[in-house]
């Protein structure tokens, strides 16, 4: 619940439903789509979780991203699709490289980058509730640590819970 | 629990009506969406087949507040006039915007969003009222800009709400996401939700 309060006034309610006209409103889940509700994080939302994260990994060690793919093995480029396009998919060789420089188990990682089936549902939501608390600014603040931190132990223990 | 007055439009004479919108959906709304909508809804689709009934014929908004009620991060919303429920959405404030302008940032994402069936032209002509859909959007943006988001909301649009939500709300498509059925992302970014904020 929120203290949020609507202000508009009666002139801006008469110009803006006459653009709402007669169209249909409605936003969410299709009919006939399963009721799991739960499961509507998806690749897109895991993946972003999944750039933030490494994105903070490589910051937190003061690195950027030539030097975690030098690390890694892996290509530069790699590295910034990870962290900027949530529509790529990356090599489950590459995902398991970083896992490896992370020092993490590597199935929860692939579990995020849509390689695997989603096992660990409660990985997921915490996966989007990272992300959506990582910001991309220079270096990590005290909040982004925190969430940073959160996440890493979520990940180690996405293996313990299996 | 806050309640905001609002105003939808009649939808026969076209006149203004005063309405309230509540920030938290409770067991009276779920009561009201149970004894009343739900069984129109049932009525006006009576003769329809699966493929023509409304999109969200099947969302049992009970069900839904059995999840999310005991979980932070979501934000539900009724609106009523007249003793009547009108609308129901619920959002919430965990997801990353996706658009590249302001990619990962937080942002509101409305997860369902729906009106009842006398205010929708496809079961009833002329509807009850019209406005439902400015009054929630209202309500996402607000809440966007009280959380520290700067107005930035997001969502999967049913199919047949794609016009309102690209013409009159003016949100920037992000194309059919695989990953929601195929459903339409659209994102309002904080420029955007300050112009929707003024009278048009």
């Amino acid at each position: 619940m929120s203290n949020m309060k609507l202000k508009y006034s009666k002139e801006w309610y008469e110009k803006r439903i006459g653009l709402e006209g007669e169209n249909e409103v409605g936003a969410g889940y299709l009919h006939g789509s399963p009721e799991s509700d739960k499961e509507k994080v998806t690749f897109v939302d895991t993946r972003i979780a999944l750039g933030a994260f490494v994105s903070l990994w490589r910051r937190n060690q003061g690195w950027d991203a030539a030097r975690l793919a030098e690390k890694a093995g892996i290509e530069t480029q790699e590295i910034l699709e990870i962290e900027h396009d949530p529509h790529c998919e990356p090599e489950p060789d590459t995902v398991e490289k970083l896992a490896n420089v992370f020092g993490l188990p590597a199935k929860p990682l692939l579990e995020l980058a849509g390689l695997i089936q989603p096992q660990t549902a409660a990985l997921r939501e915490e996966a989007v509730r990272f992300a959506a608390r990582s910001e991309s600014a220079a270096a990590l603040n005290e909040h982004e640590r925190e969430a940073f931190e959160a996440f890493v132990s979520a990940i180690a223990g996405a293996v313990r819970k299996k | 629990m806050n309640v905001s007055a609002v105003y939808l439009k009649r939808g026969d004479t076209g006149k203004l009506v005063e309405a309230s919108l509540v920030d938290e959906v409770t067991d009276a709304h779920l009561s009201l969406w149970e004894n009343s909508w739900g069984p129109v809804m049932k009525v006006r689709c009576a003769n329809r087949t699966s493929s023509d009934k409304p999109e969200d014929y099947h969302w049992d908004w009970r069900q839904k507040a059995g999840w999310w009620r005991p979980l932070l991060g979501y934000h539900s919303f009724a609106l009523l006039c007249r003793n009547e429920l009108q609308g129901l959405m619920l959002a919430s404030d965990f997801r990353s915007a996706r658009i590249q302008m302001q990619f990962g940032k937080p942002i509101i994402y409305v997860e369902f969003l729906a009106t009842a069936p006398w205010n929708r032209p496809e079961l009833k002509k002329p509807t009850r009222y019209r406005g439902v859909g400015t009054v929630m959007m209202a309500a996402a943006v607000e809440l966007s800009f009280e959380l520290g988001y700067r107005g930035r909301i997001s969502l999967h649009s049913l199919p047949a709400a794609e016009p309102f939500y690209r013409d009159s709300c003016k949100m920037t498509g992000l194309g059919a996401d695989a990953a929601h059925h195929d459903l339409m992302y659209f994102e309002m970014t904080s420029s955007q939700a300050e112009a929707f904020r003024q009278k048009p």
